[in-house]
């Protein structure tokens, strides 16, 4: 119940990092696709305090509830957003488990998993072959935010296991 | 960060290289087809500067060609849509005219002009 009861908290604060992004103007519009992910912090900590299928279920539902929100459900970006979650979740479980990377790694992992999740999609789906000319800027983007995201989810490990497990 | 974080910067960052540098190889056009309702009516060589004339749906379309780019001077249409776009010269890029059916295509087979 006490898991079932954070688990909620966090799908709550990924939802709000997701709506806080949104509302950034930091990189709109230059490159499509392009973003903080800060609503990946969530996933990555949930992958290493919770499991992967707590992962998962978070993740979905937050595509679910953000598409309810703000960009409709079943539209193209809630697809794209699907399948980039899908993929990062899988990705980052993987890169955790056979790679020897530290947070930042997997969280860089989990951003290039989510660009490339994009593109696959926008390919599949809309047969805009172009997209692909976005990877490389999506590749080098990836890497700041990556580490950007691995540092806070660093830190918010650090303060549930010293803080909130002695509850 | 370890050693396999560091690992794994370098190997994106030199991925994303040669991704770009890919990209800038393949993106040479050399000539330019320009077609008036999908009929080839002009083939340009890009490494001449010269302006060219054809008739579209509305009149003439004037089209010049400057360092190996390409661009719609004059042409008669509600918005100008075509001259405000500007120069092109990356293969796969188009330039398209539709109030006067004309659509300037820079395609990416490179081979055929080099072998002629």
């Amino acid at each position: 119940m006490k898991k079932f009861t954070r688990l909620s908290m966090l799908l709550a604060l990924s939802v709000a990092l997701n709506v806080i992004e949104a509302s950034l103007p930091l990189f709109n519009g230059y490159i499509p696709g392009l973003k903080l992910g800060l609503a990946n912090i969530v996933t990555l900590f949930i992958i290493y305090k919770f499991s992967l299928k707590d992962a998962f279920y978070v993740g979905i539902l937050r595509v679910f509830l953000v598409g309810i929100l703000r960009t409709g459900l079943f539209s193209t970006t809630f697809f794209f957003s699907l399948s980039g979650v899908l993929l990062s979740i899988a990705c980052m479980y993987l890169a955790k488990n056979l790679f020897k990377l530290s947070i930042i790694g997997v969280s860089i992992i989990g951003s290039i998993a989510h660009s490339i999740g994009q593109i696959i999609t926008s390919i599949l789906l809309l047969q805009m072959t172009s997209m692909i000319y976005y990877l490389p800027w999506l590749l080098l983007f990836s890497i700041p935010t990556g580490i950007l995201v691995g540092i806070i989810c660093k830190q918010l490990v650090k303060f549930y296991d010293e803080v909130l497990s002695f509850e | 960060m370890n050693k396999n974080d560091i690992k794994l910067i370098i190997i994106v960052l030199f991925i994303t290289v040669m991704l770009f540098s890919l990209s800038l190889f393949q993106k040479k056009a050399s000539i330019a087809n320009v077609y008036h309702e999908n009929d080839l009516i002009l083939e340009i060589d890009l490494s001449i500067n010269k302006t060219y004339e054809v008739d579209g749906d509305n009149g003439k379309v004037v089209i010049e060609v400057l360092n190996n780019q390409i661009r719609v001077v004059e042409e008669n249409s509600p918005y100008h849509l075509c001259s405000k776009q500007g120069f092109i010269g990356n293969s796969g890029q188009s330039i398209i005219c539709l109030p006067n059916k004309i659509i300037i295509e820079l395609p990416n087979n490179e081979l055929d002009t080099e072998v002629s």
